[in-house]
């Protein structure tokens, strides 16, 4: 067939699919009203159809390139993946999210040892010589800590600044730490190392030197309540950061780009459930954890409880189902 | 591979083309975008400093947004166009064409933190300049590509003039280097046209302006004009 005749022949159809696939970009609904809509995938398969024989039988720029939108305008529609839906967010937390920080568990417990083991040891030696923490911070820096974790501070935890100011601040602050450590990972795991390790450092210099000048008791009541949320998430991130560093080290059987995307795209689920764990934790610190007039039993018992719920939430949930992850 | 177009093979087992975008149009959509941001800020910092200190709160939490969120649900909800994507007609697209989804934009959005070392996206630019396809880090590892989404000018019609049956049969190449000539001459100088059909003076027997037309009405009898 001549290419006159075959352009004769289907321009109607070219024309009307591309006009109703231009409508649906600007005005969906509309678009989805049409009748048009139930023909979609037939009239964009014989499209397809009508471009190979178009290439096939050398057609020229003109048609080929015609019906070239056309499928690429059809191919966005037709594979267009589905909408995110809320109770997925949900299944996610639920189930999803703790089965895949269990699937990489062995991550996960380098990135607690990474975190852990620094804090320990400088915890441990500040007890032993406390003026070793003016190698770690500046006097500046202390003179803020015993300021923040001063037992007659009304408000346990800062200096100044409301409960919405240090909310604000809290999440900027530790989302974007738990990110940078997440993504910073890809450069063999070296961002992920460091970041957990300074963390660790900078953690246990703090409450070694409170602890070590009498301040303790403000400092733990302050940090038991919202460390069982945010202490793990930097874990989870850090973890999801170490498996995108070695997939790129070793990755296995896979060829490298399938492994570092592999890691990468579980990595983000876990960066992103580790975001969700953090806005609970930024609320719990700003809103609770910095209320000094609570007793004891009651600081030290929901710091207890969240703690519980967090372990056994990342162990048990999603146990028992079987739908896909 | 010289130019930058990506095929792709459709499960209809048609071949889509994705024409990746280059640094220098990405580079101008993500300024455009980070002076929106900055403007965006800034008014959200007026409005939130009514509110006294509790404002700032609010106000570090627009920062957080607009400086992890904006991008990923732009490119999710608003069809893979961020504004500075938009103005710039460029889209991102998963690696098979389809629209990105949450988590791969997830990701190379969150690698923005390594395309960006050790300034200004130093990185980003050296990898976009090796990869074939113009991507960065973040698209290597999240599977994705910037393309352009500007529709290409489909190709003049040929001029309709009585048609030529071609004295010899030529090669389906040859013809459609034949049709793609007397679509694409209007574009052309006349000198150019003329240097052109010249080429063909075995074929056409003629010089020229006559060549030009002559190769035209064979272009006609080609596409099976009367």
């Amino acid at each position: 067939m001549k290419q006159e005749q075959f352009v004769a022949l289907h321009a109607e159809e070219w024309d009307s699919l591309r006009f109703w696939l231009a409508q649906l970009d600007r005005q969906p609904k509309a678009a989805l009203r049409s009748e048009k809509t139930v023909d979609f995938p037939e009239s964009y398969r014989r499209v397809c159809h009508h471009l190979s024989l178009a290439q096939a039988r050398g057609y020229s720029r003109e048609v080929i390139e015609r019906l070239q939108q056309i499928v690429e305008m059809g191919h966005r529609q037709l594979y267009r993946p589905p909408a995110p839906r809320w109770y997925k967010a949900a299944t996610f937390l639920v189930a999803d999210f703790p089965r895949l920080v269990r699937e990489n568990w062995r991550y996960m417990l380098a990135a607690t040892v990474l975190l852990y083991v620094p804090a320990i040891v400088t915890y441990v030696l500040l007890q032993w010589r406390p003026e070793l923490a003016h190698s770690l911070f500046s006097t500046q820096q202390l003179s803020q800590f015993e300021k923040m974790y001063d037992p007659s501070n009304p408000k346990i935890g800062r200096s100044s600044g409301t409960d919405l100011q240090m909310f604000g601040f809290y999440i900027m602050n530790n989302v974007s730490i738990a990110f940078r450590t997440f993504a910073s990972g890809l450069l063999l795991g070296i961002g992920a190392i460091y970041v957990l390790t300074a963390n660790g450092i900078i953690m246990g210099g703090v409450a070694g030197h409170l602890n070590a000048m009498g301040y303790g008791a403000p400092f733990w009541r302050f940090v038991v309540g919202h460390s069982g949320f945010e202490l793990t998430a930097i874990v989870i991130a850090g973890g999801a950061g170490l498996r995108l560093g070695l997939s790129l080290l070793a990755p296995g059987r896979l060829r490298r780009e399938t492994a570092l995307r592999d890691a990468a795209w579980k990595g983000a689920r876990l960066a992103l459930g580790a975001f969700a764990m953090l806005i609970a934790a930024a609320f719990i610190e700003a809103y609770w954890s910095s209320i000094s007039l609570l007793p004891d039993v009651v600081k030290y018992g929901s710091g207890a409880a969240i703690w519980l719920f967090v372990v056994l939430w990342l162990t048990c949930g999603g146990r028992g189902h079987h739908h896909a992850a | 591979m010289l130019d930058t177009i990506r095929e792709i093979e459709t499960p209809e087992g048609v071949s889509l083309r994705l024409r990746a975008a280059g640094a220098f149009g990405r580079a101008q959509a993500w300024l455009i975008d980070f002076l929106l941001r900055a403007a965006f800020f800034f008014i959200g910092i007026a409005v939130c400093s009514v509110f006294g200190r509790g404002g700032m709160g609010l106000g570090l939490l627009l920062l957080f947004v607009i400086t992890w969120a904006y991008s990923v649900v732009c490119e999710v909800w608003f069809g893979g166009q961020t504004l500075g994507k938009r103005s710039m007609k460029l889209r991102v697209v998963c690696a098979d064409g389809t629209p990105v989804t949450l988590i791969p934009s997830v990701v190379r959005n969150l690698l923005r933190v390594v395309d960006g070392l050790p300034v200004l996206y130093g990185a980003g630019l050296v990898c976009t300049m090796i990869d074939p396809s113009a991507r960065r880090i973040g698209d290597i590892v999240a599977g994705t590509v910037v393309v352009h989404a500007d529709d290409l000018p489909a190709g003049s019609k040929v001029p309709v003039v009585p048609s030529h049956i071609l004295p010899v049969p030529l090669d389906p190449d040859e013809q459609a280097a034949l049709i793609d000539f007397a679509e694409r001459a209007g574009q052309l100088t006349v000198q150019r046209q003329e240097e052109l059909a010249d080429i063909l003076v075995p074929l056409t027997g003629r010089e020229g302006t006559a060549a030009v037309n002559q190769l035209t009405a064979y272009a006609n009898g080609l596409l099976g004009r009367p």
